[in-house]
């Protein structure tokens, strides 16, 4: 079941464009969203969120459109990034006693398990945690609401291997629970482990979007891995 | 909206925000300009849009379940109960030199603005324009606060400078009436300042929401 659309975005900028971006998330499935630095993800993601303004297209989430609904939908959805850094100076347990009043579905169980499972002291600022830990802490407030859709750019960047594979334990238990996950990435090892379906940006422009099995049939050659594959793709475009 | 006000006070404020409402009491100082409180206790208003951008506040609040627009309110909201409170102590201030203090030689020999219903006024003028040129210009990038913060340094001064004029032109000298004087006409100054200080403060926030709307985070 599609829970969120995104349809013909389009976003200009002076030296940069986003054409005709097309996909969709489903329930229960996790989604790779995979291309270099500058190819489009954070301005499709950004777009997707009501930060950015497309010059055209359409973004729909649970059938109602984002632009109409946007109160309702953010009850809906999660998002997290792993560079942004929230009130540095501020206890975490006095940006999370504010941030639940927002959120009519905050799951207190779920917040403190979280909690427990990504090792965070609730009396430590952010500007107290190395820049894995507050990949974590923002995810630890996207997923304390019972979001049916996380959307996560670059949610492993930053994180020791150790913490990233614990991390995509948690998605697919996300995903078992029936929630859809949009999360963006440079590493390819993070999608072979736990993607479903592949949405690879280059330039701008979506080069594919499938599940993992037909990318694999159709684009990756054999004997070669995922992330051979995509450099191959990646090299053909900056030689043509 | 509640939770939006508390948002404000709790994470996006800084401390010397409410520390500075305390300029409030410059109404206390004789021979001395009193409106420049307000312009103090604006001041400390802009110190928390500097600490709320160094925490990414903006973002992290348009990120929430709410509307953009909201995003606009919540600092509106933050910004008049800052200015509430700071005019709360001035009026009680004011109060106090107008009756209790009234005999207070310092306050009878005055050259300068008296304190009074109209000097009220003229603070909720500045705290109006304070809304209006700095908090609406700051919502243009949401981000840039020194071009709009200087254009209400001279507003600020500009109306500070009439305050201090007016009552020396001959004629207008009950603008300064000391006591209950020309009571009238100074409540009628406090009331067009109120009048002011709403109109500049919605209609500034209707105009910072749709020039927030329209840009890029």
């Amino acid at each position: 079941m599609s829970i969120a659309q995104v349809r013909s975005l389009c976003k200009e900028y002076p030296s940069f464009t986003l054409s005709d971006v097309s996909f969709e998330l489903h329930k229960g499935r996790i989604t790779g969203f995979i291309g270099r630095n500058g190819a489009g993800k954070t301005t499709t993601i950004k777009s997707m969120l009501n930060l950015v303004h497309p010059s055209s297209g359409e973004i729909e989430y649970f059938g109602l459109p984002l632009k109409e609904n946007e109160a309702q939908i953010k009850q809906r959805i999660g998002y997290s990034t792993g560079a942004v850094n929230y009130y540095p100076k501020k206890k975490i347990r006095d940006i999370v006693s504010v941030t639940k009043t927002f959120y009519s579905n905050w799951d207190e169980n779920a917040y403190r398990e979280y909690l427990r499972l990504f090792a965070i002291d609730e009396n430590k600022k952010p500007s107290e945690l190395s820049d894995g830990m507050k990949v974590k802490l923002n995810l630890l407030l996207a997923l304390s609401h019972r979001a049916e859709l996380l959307i996560l750019d670059e949610p492993t960047s930053g994180l020791d291997p150790f913490s990233r594979d614990e991390l995509l334990e948690v998605f697919i238990e996300l995903k078992n629970r029936g929630a859809a996950i949009l999360f963006s990435t440079h590493i390819t090892s993070d999608l072979e482990k736990c993607a479903d379906d592949i949405v690879y940006i280059q330039n701008g422009k979506i080069a594919a979007s499938c599940t993992a099995d037909e990318f694999e049939k159709h684009f990756v050659s054999d004997g070669e891995s995922l992330e051979e594959a995509i450099l191959r793709m990646e090299r053909g475009v900056k030689n043509a | 909206m509640l939770n939006l006000l508390k948002k404000e006070l709790k994470l996006s404020s800084s401390v010397l925000s409410y520390f500075f409402i305390l300029f409030g009491l410059i109404t206390f100082f004789p021979g001395y300009p009193i409106l420049v409180g307000a312009f103090f206790v604006c001041l400390g208003i802009f110190q928390s849009f500097q600490y709320a951008r160094e925490a990414n506040d903006i973002l992290y609040s348009a990120l929430l379940p709410v509307k953009k627009s909201d995003v606009v309110k919540s600092k509106y909201l933050f910004c008049v109960f800052i200015e509430l409170c700071a005019f709360i102590l001035s009026a009680a201030v004011t109060l106090l030199r107008m009756t209790v203090l009234s005999s207070a030689p310092a306050y009878r020999a005055n050259a300068l603005m008296n304190a009074n219903p109209a000097f009220l006024g003229l603070t909720l003028l500045i705290y109006g324009c304070f809304n209006a040129v700095f908090v609406c210009g700051f919502f243009k990038t949401a981000y840039g606060f020194a071009k709009p913060f200087i254009r209400f340094i001279v507003a600020a001064f500009a109306i500070t400078g009439a305050g201090e004029t007016l009552h020396h032109i001959p004629g207008l000298e009950a603008f300064n009436a000391f006591g209950f004087d020309n009571a009238g006409l100074q409540i009628a100054v406090l009331i067009s300042g109120a009048v002011l200080y709403t109109v500049l403060t919605l209609l500034s926030f209707r105009r910072a929401s749709s020039l927030f709307e329209k840009i890029d985070l």
